[in-house]
């Protein structure tokens, strides 16, 4: 794990006001998301977050992110 | 009171003490707050004031129309 | 075995007062926040299972029950706390301190039959007349007589932790204040300062009316006295949430404080300039002079300031930590954080949402933006990131930390405590922020009927449909959030003793007292200070509503909610004021 579980979940539920504020900012773009469209979006970023976090870090050297 | 406060903290791997200590993590966290405020800033002065008319002058005719009761 | 040294082993009989104190804390809490709910699913038309008309009841009680007495009831625990455990020694006369909590508690029951009596027949009262209850709407007397029992009770408080300080102070003359005790002090002063108006206006104006004492009241003289005390309150909210942000984030961050002396300039700052800003929440009322607004603009920019040292003080006592931890990078300390710990990923939460309320609070600040957002719903979406976020969500983590220091029992989950905190963040995520964005198009507040008949909102990003959705979600989650926290408080308490409590601490600081000018500790000048700028924001606005209104007003009859208002009445006065 490149960063601990707690910071992992932490991360994770800081991404959703970003994802909510997205759509907002979008639009003023003329971009318009329908509610699933980000729901989708925000998908894809928690499992971007999971495959890096979970990626071994180079040098094999696991578990070295605090673990408390 | 020096007794209530905390002494050792199993997690330390190092000691920084107040000379060697510098805080730039919390400036660039600071500086990012003060840029999303200019960037909000600017885009309240695009959305609120060019995106709409006059906000008190002349606001109360249409509202009560929507309303009925003018 | 170790010596276990919580602070039950320390001071058991000031323990047991702290914990009656989180329990009608909690208990107001737990009702407070399931009428929430009850508002949510009501006003999006998702569940209504009240009359349109109550919702005046719910709502009076929701604000009354979370606003005044869950928040006030938990910090005058953690001020007792603060005070016994940093001056390292007990109240000083038990008996007194149960005689304050005793008479908070019956002030409290006295308001929540009263309100209760809005909804219930067999209780021939009501007071539906919101957190802010101020003239014309009218309550039974012992909504008032509640709210006074309640407020002396919390000065008797603030006499206990002066006298507790006084009698440390005589045997220890030449000390500087230990900053907990320095922080709940400043509190206490301007609490006091804040308090009279609120008092002036219930003794003098709404009990004699509510009694028939007096046939009318002035409302701009209630309002103006409401707010007076009412921006204060909340800083006495949020100052014991900023002691836990100084006082133990950076112990739980694995660090000290950054600098003792720019906490004391905070608290002071506090103690200036919480009171002489109340006019902010009249930008749009008639009757107040611009200038006198102008005055109220400018000092709450002022406020700004000590919450600007705050920020930077706290999080560089978090990097503080962090880099101890092993943490390095400009940004990479970040991960060094204990974010498994419960009590300090709620309060590391709780702060980021504060800056987020941070930029809408500037928003209401500013007099001519303010126009654009007042009595819609931003302003619950602000204020619920601030004392239903920062104050709240410090609480409950605070309480993860406190609970079993008050009663020798260790926290019955913490997992479950970490995935309390991450969802009340999410759940408040996404109601503040539908919230944000239905005040902007201009969908009212304090209303169970948002809609207008030939009349649609026009949302700036997505339809009012997914904004109701939005907040019906957001509030169904702080409810689950809610139900876990009391949850893990219930199970902790009726949990075995355990000898695994950590000590009972605070952090320390890199740069201590020894470098904060000693003037800081001038109590005396601080609230002459604040007195006197008091006076110069308020005389003459003050003098102003009473030579226009006169004091009791010109034949103001008093509105009650509940026994409905004649709408021919309504249409009529809204035609009065009309061009």
């Amino acid at each position: 794990m490149r960063i601990s579980p707690g910071a992992l979940l932490v991360v994770i539920a800081v991404l959703v006001p970003f994802v909510v504020e997205f759509r907002t900012a979008l639009s003023w773009f003329g971009v318009e998301l329908s509610v699933l469209e980000s729901v989708a979006l925000a998908g894809v970023l928690v499992l971007g977050l999971l495959v890096w976090a979970m990626w071994p870090q180079n040098g094999g050297e696991m578990g070295s992110a605090d673990s408390n | 009171m020096a007794s209530a406060t905390e002494k050792q903290e199993t997690d330390r791997v190092r000691e920084i003490g107040h000379d060697e200590y510098d805080p730039v993590g919390t400036a660039i966290l600071i500086g990012i707050y003060f840029l999303i405020l200019v960037l909000l800033w600017l885009f309240m002065y695009f959305v609120e004031f060019l995106g709409n008319g006059p906000t008190v002058v002349g606001a109360l005719q249409p509202v009560l129309l929507g309303v009925g009761l003018a | 075995m170790a010596m276990r040294n919580a602070y039950v082993d320390q001071f058991p009989s000031e323990a047991r007062l702290i914990s009656a104190a989180f329990w009608s804390s909690f208990l107001a809490l737990a009702i407070g926040g399931s009428l929430g709910l009850v508002q949510a699913l009501h006003r999006t038309d998702y569940l209504r299972f009240i009359d349109s008309v109550d919702y005046y009841t719910v709502l009076t009680a929701h604000g009354v029950l979370l606003a005044i007495t869950f928040t006030i009831f938990f910090l005058v625990g953690i001020f007792t706390w603060a005070v016994t455990t940093s001056l390292d020694r007990g109240l000083e006369d038990l008996r007194f301190s149960w005689a304050w909590y005793a008479m908070m508690v019956v002030g409290t029951v006295l308001v929540g039959v009263s309100i209760l009596g809005g909804v219930v027949d067999s209780i021939d009262m009501q007071a539906d007349v919101l957190f802010t209850f101020y003239a014309p709407l009218q309550a039974h007397p012992a909504f008032y007589v509640g709210l006074v029992l309640f407020v002396v009770g919390t000065w008797l408080a603030g006499a206990d932790w002066f006298r507790t300080w006084w009698a440390w102070r005589g045997e220890n003359p030449d000390e500087r204040i230990p900053l907990p005790t320095f922080m709940t002090l400043t509190t206490t002063l301007f609490w006091y300062l804040c308090t009279l108006g609120v008092a002036l206006s219930i003794l003098v104006l709404l009990l004699p009316w509510s009694m028939g004492i007096v046939d009318s009241v002035n409302p701009l003289l209630s309002r103006t006295l409401f707010w007076y005390f009412g921006h204060a309150v909340v800083y006495f909210w949020l100052m014991p949430a900023y002691m836990m942000w100084y006082i133990m984030l950076p112990k739980l961050s694995g660090g000290k404080l950054f600098s003792d002396p720019l906490a004391r300039v905070v608290f002071v700052l506090f103690l200036l300039l919480s009171t002489p800003t109340g006019i902010h929440h009249q930008y749009l009322d008639p009757g107040i002079a611009e200038g006198y607004k102008f005055i109220a603009m400018t000092n709450t920019m002022f406020l700004l300031l000590p919450s600007l040292l705050t920020a930077f003080t706290v999080v560089a006592s978090m990097e503080h930590g962090a880099r101890q931890r092993g943490g390095t990078g400009y940004l990479g300390w970040l991960k060094a954080l204990p974010w498994r710990d419960p009590v300090f990923t709620g309060m590391a939460l709780a702060g980021l949402m504060f800056a987020a309320a941070g930029f809408s609070g500037m928003i209401n600040a500013g007099m001519n933006i303010n126009y654009l957002v007042h009595n819609t719903w931003w302003i619950v979406g602000h204020f619920h990131l601030t004392v239903g976020t920062a104050v709240a969500l410090t609480f409950m983590a605070a309480a993860y930390w406190f609970v079993p220091q008050v009663t020798g029992k260790q926290l019955w989950n913490r997992s479950l405590a970490l995935g309390q905190v991450l969802l009340w963040f999410v759940g408040m995520t996404f109601m503040s922020n539908a919230m944000h964005r239905s005040g902007l198009f201009g969908m009212p507040r304090r209303t169970a009927e948002p809609q207008y008949q030939g009349f649609n909102f026009e949302p700036a990003a997505g339809t009012v449909g997914e904004i109701n959705a939005q907040v019906a979600l957001g509030a169904a989650l702080l409810t689950i959030a809610l139900a876990l926290f009391l949850l893990n408080m219930v199970m902790t308490t009726i949990g075995g003793e355990s000898d695994a409590i950590p000590d009972n601490t605070y952090a320390g600081t890199l740069s201590g007292p020894e470098d904060a000018p000693v003037v800081l500790d001038n109590l005396k000048l601080w609230t002459a200070i604040a007195t006197v700028l008091v006076v110069f924001a308020y005389t003459l606005p003050l003098a102003s509503i009473i030579d226009a209104g006169g004091l009791f007003g010109p034949g103001i009859e008093g509105f009650q909610l509940t026994i409905g208002i004649d709408p021919a009445i309504v249409l009529e006065s809204v035609r009065e004021v009309m061009p």
